[in-house]
């Protein structure tokens, strides 16, 4: 290279694409390089994409993204092997003043995102992958990627999951599979009509559904079903560590919770047209590594800045904050003409402020305990039971509902083992 | 439906093969090992074990990292396809 | 040694055949959802034979495709592979036109540039494989043409051709400016460089219009097509299992060979 870019950020998911199109925004020399023969060709999730960055980074949002469905429902069930209790929650705050989460399929979405950053004036590079760093002492000055070295004044890794840059750099050290959950997911092909009457949707209205219980065996984890416009996601995840002390494959698990009686008819003569997987970060902020040295910063996945509570799992939304605040934190260095570690160290502050690490601090302790067993077995069983007794009479005399209850508790669990759970329950999530 | 193979399931995806094998497994290190994560981590059944041995191939692979992070025994030479090969998702 | 690479966006060859779909009746291949088009393999051989002849000789490669939305990515990839410069030929009037009207369309914008001695094309385009387009634009151009290059090197005369045949090649030698199609036996073509790719991501391809090259819109386009697509349909495929079976493996084997003869396999 003649002369060497202000940024070169790796990676062009949600955390690189805004990174880059904020650098260019503001007239910086950015390079924002992918992996993937185009931006989003290796990246798949769940998934939905929450807040309200996307709209207030690009203005073109709304009538441009190629999303599938806006969020219009969110669902979340407990499943035992036969049962299924849900809460199934609409309201037009979801789409009021303006659509709050937007079920997304990354692999045209992520191309779309690295086409604005293109069009802001970064330059966007796929089919070029990072492969180790340049150094000048302390300081990273750049990226070797194949046989070409790339210098620049700052390297943003926003490469994932498995983030080979922040490990280069001496930041992140090996992932530990306790920190990690493995997710894999089946894309399933129905016409529209059928989705929209199998989910109770209209027009661009969409869903977001979790499921905890039986669709794990009880491993720490869940289910999830999104529907897109012509197919519906569904998938689970679990914790890495789990299933291999189980001795069980992710998939196993998947098609067990695809022939559960309430979602197989969801899925019924759907026709598979793709199987993916990938891993998440769930420790938060108990994993996240150092986030910035001497002309070096790491965003999204790569800092390990997801945020799962058991009810939800989160981690695109703050890819996009962290990366936009990469890039502030860039511009301003590049204003004062200094990378150093102490200039850099802003992005830190920035991060402070916004909620990406409020969030993490304040379920800090959601991560251990979420690999609490009953969450998977005992609460699921335990609510339909009650359910069960509720709303299935045996033709008894009816009980008070407390009495039903602690029918439901007795012979399963005492409330001497549900009360520290309880407990613990309420300073974790 | 009835249950899919994982390896009916990666027929559909779209993958560019590289001739390169990104992944290198050190069966004697396998050998000794106790767990076998390697088989139960992985999405795509790119480790197989027969005969008591492991076995690996890179075909199917979906790049997701799981065994490089499950196995503790430094038995996995991991990397990542060269760029523009490997898994290519169309939705995603 | 200046050279013109003719190059077309096809559908990824790699997508899974159970993905691919026509619409009957636009007679029309619906992309798959997600996967972008990529430059014709042939076509990428072709300008992979470019860079080994500039590599020896010199020169300037420039690169040529007709198309609309994205097209340029096309011209980046040859250029992020080592080629020298670009253009893109879209008009709505191009819409629809057959392999004499892309052959038009192609030589104008050759005789825009100008100075040439050799055009190359892929052997035929991996979407509809009919390679026509590179001799009619020989044609057009009223210059020489070898089909079905797997390699060439500059003689005094001109330019030696080595050509592809059933069982070995031909040689022949042609005066410049010349036409060659290039075959796959030219080997890999490279992979983009890392500079390469960032040099090409940088560029604004030029886009050239009907007017620019001096196109005749009454030669091209649906309207002018000499030959129009009656039906489009994808084959049925079926799958069937039999079990052959026989007392030894060389009864069995036999019956097999019987039974292919008689489905037509062998
Ligand atoms: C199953 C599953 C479900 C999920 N569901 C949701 C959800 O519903 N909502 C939500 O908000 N989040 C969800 N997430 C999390 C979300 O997907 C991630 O947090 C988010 O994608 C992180 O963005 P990123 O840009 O940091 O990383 P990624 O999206 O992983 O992007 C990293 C990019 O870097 C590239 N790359 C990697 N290495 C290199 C290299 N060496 N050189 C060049 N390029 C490289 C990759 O090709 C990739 O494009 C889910 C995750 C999974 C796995």
């Amino acid at each position: 290279m003649e002369q060497g870019f202000d940024a070169i950020v790796v990676g062009a998911g949600p955390a690189g694409c805004a990174c880059a199109y904020k650098l260019a925004k503001a007239g910086l020399q950015a390079l924002v390089i992918d992996r993937g023969k185009f931006a989003g060709a290796k990246n798949m999730w769940g998934g939905a994409f929450y807040g309200a960055e996307l709209l207030e980074l690009l203005p073109d949002f709304l009538e441009e993204a190629p999303f599938e469905r806006y969020v219009t429902r969110q669902k979340i069930s407990f499943l035992t092997v036969e049962d299924c209790l849900s809460i199934d929650f609409a309201s037009p705050k979801f789409s009021q003043p303006a659509p709050h989460g937007f079920v997304i399929l990354r692999s045209k979405f992520d191309r779309w995102f690295a086409d604005k950053a293109q069009e802001a004036g970064a330059i966007v590079a796929p089919g070029l992958g990072a492969d180790d760093l340049l150094w000048d002492g302390h300081r990273v000055t750049g990226i070797k990627a194949g046989n070409d070295e790339l210098p620049a004044s700052a390297v943003i890794a926003c490469d994932g999951a498995n983030s080979v840059m922040a490990q280069k750099a001496g930041l992140q050290t090996e992932l530990s599979p306790e920190d990690m959950k493995q997710g894999v997911k089946e894309v399933i092909e129905l016409p529209r009509e059928v989705i929209e009457q199998r989910f109770n949707l209209s027009g661009r209205e969409g869903m977001a559904w979790e499921f905890a219980g039986s669709c794990t065996q009880g491993l720490p984890g869940g289910g999830f079903i999104y529907t897109n416009q012509d197919s519906i996601s569904i998938g689970i995840v679990a914790q890495l560590n789990a299933l291999v002390k189980r001795k069980i494959q992710a998939n196993d698990l998947l098609e067990g919770f695809k022939s559960h009686p309430e979602v197989a008819r969801l899925i019924e003569g759907g026709k598979l047209v793709e199987y993916s997987g990938h891993l998440i970060p769930v420790s938060g902020i108990n994993m996240m590594p150092e986030l910035y040295r001497d002309g070096f910063l790491v965003a999204g996945d790569a800092a390990a800045l997801v945020l799962g509570t058991g009810l939800i799992l989160e981690g695109a939304n703050f890819a996009v904050a962290s990366g936009i605040a990469a890039a502030e934190t860039v511009i301003k260095a590049k204003e004062k003409g200094d990378f150093s570690r102490e200039s850099l160290s802003t992005y830190q502050k920035l991060l402070e402020e916004s909620y990406v690490l409020k969030d993490l601090k304040t379920f800090k302790k959601a991560p251990h305990f979420l690999e609490n067993p009953h969450i998977y077995n005992l609460y699921p069983e335990l609510a339909c039971d009650l359910a069960r007794r509720i709303f299935i009479g045996d033709g008894q005399p009816r009980k008070t509902t407390w009495n039903t209850l602690r029918g439901s508790l007795k012979g399963k669990a005492s409330l001497l083992q549900i009360l520290p759970d309880l407990w613990w329950g309420k300073g974790a999530i | 439906m009835n249950t899919i193979s994982i390896e009916d399931k990666l027929a559909v995806n779209k993958f560019d093969i590289d001739k390169d094998v990104h992944i290198r497994i050190d069966e004697d290190i396998c050998q000794t090992c106790n767990h076998h994560a390697c088989i139960y981590v992985c999405p795509a059944n790119c480790y197989k074990l027969s005969d008591g041995r492991i076995t690996f191939s890179y075909e199917g692979c979906l790049e997701c990292g799981s065994c490089n992070v499950a196995c503790d025994k430094g038995a996995i030479d991991w990397t990542l396809p060269r760029p523009g090969f490997g898994i290519c998702y169309q939705y995603g | 040694m200046n050279i013109i690479v003719c190059v077309k966006q096809v559908l990824d060859p790699d997508i899974p055949p159970a993905k691919f779909k026509v619409d009957s009746a636009s007679k029309q291949v619906v992309p798959p959802e997600g996967i972008p088009p990529v430059i014709n393999p042939y076509d990428a051989q072709a300008v992979e034979l470019a860079l080994r002849l500039k590599e020896k000789q010199g020169g300037k490669i420039t690169v040529l495709t007709v198309g609309s939305d994205g097209a340029d990515k096309a011209v980046k990839y040859a250029i992020s592979m080592g080629a020298d410069d670009g253009f893109v030929l879209s008009d709505e009037v191009f819409e629809g036109s057959d392999s004499f009207s892309m052959a038009y369309i192609l030589s104008k914008a050759v005789e825009k540039i100008g100075e040439y001695d050799l055009v190359l094309c892929g052997r035929q385009a991996a979407d509809w494989d009919e390679g026509l387009v590179g001799s009619i634009i020989a044609e057009s151009l009223g210059t020489s043409l070898v089909t079905l290059a797997e390699d060439a090197e500059v003689v005094d005369e001109g330019l030696k051709v080595k050509r592809v045949t059933l069982d070995g090649y031909q040689a022949f030698i042609v005066p410049t400016p010349a036409v060659v199609t290039v075959s796959n036996e030219v080997g890999q073509a490279r992979l983009p460089s890392g500079l390469g790719i960032i040099s090409a991501a940088r560029r604004q391809i030029p886009v050239w219009k009907a007017a620019d090259t001096g196109i005749d819109p009454s030669l091209v386009g649906s309207a002018a097509a000499r030959r129009k697509l009656f039906a489009l349909s994808v084959p049925a495929r079926e799958r069937k299992c039999e079990i052959i079976e026989g007392e030894t493996p060389a009864e069995a084997a036999t019956k097999l060979a019987e039974r292919l003869r008689e489905a037509g396999a062998i």
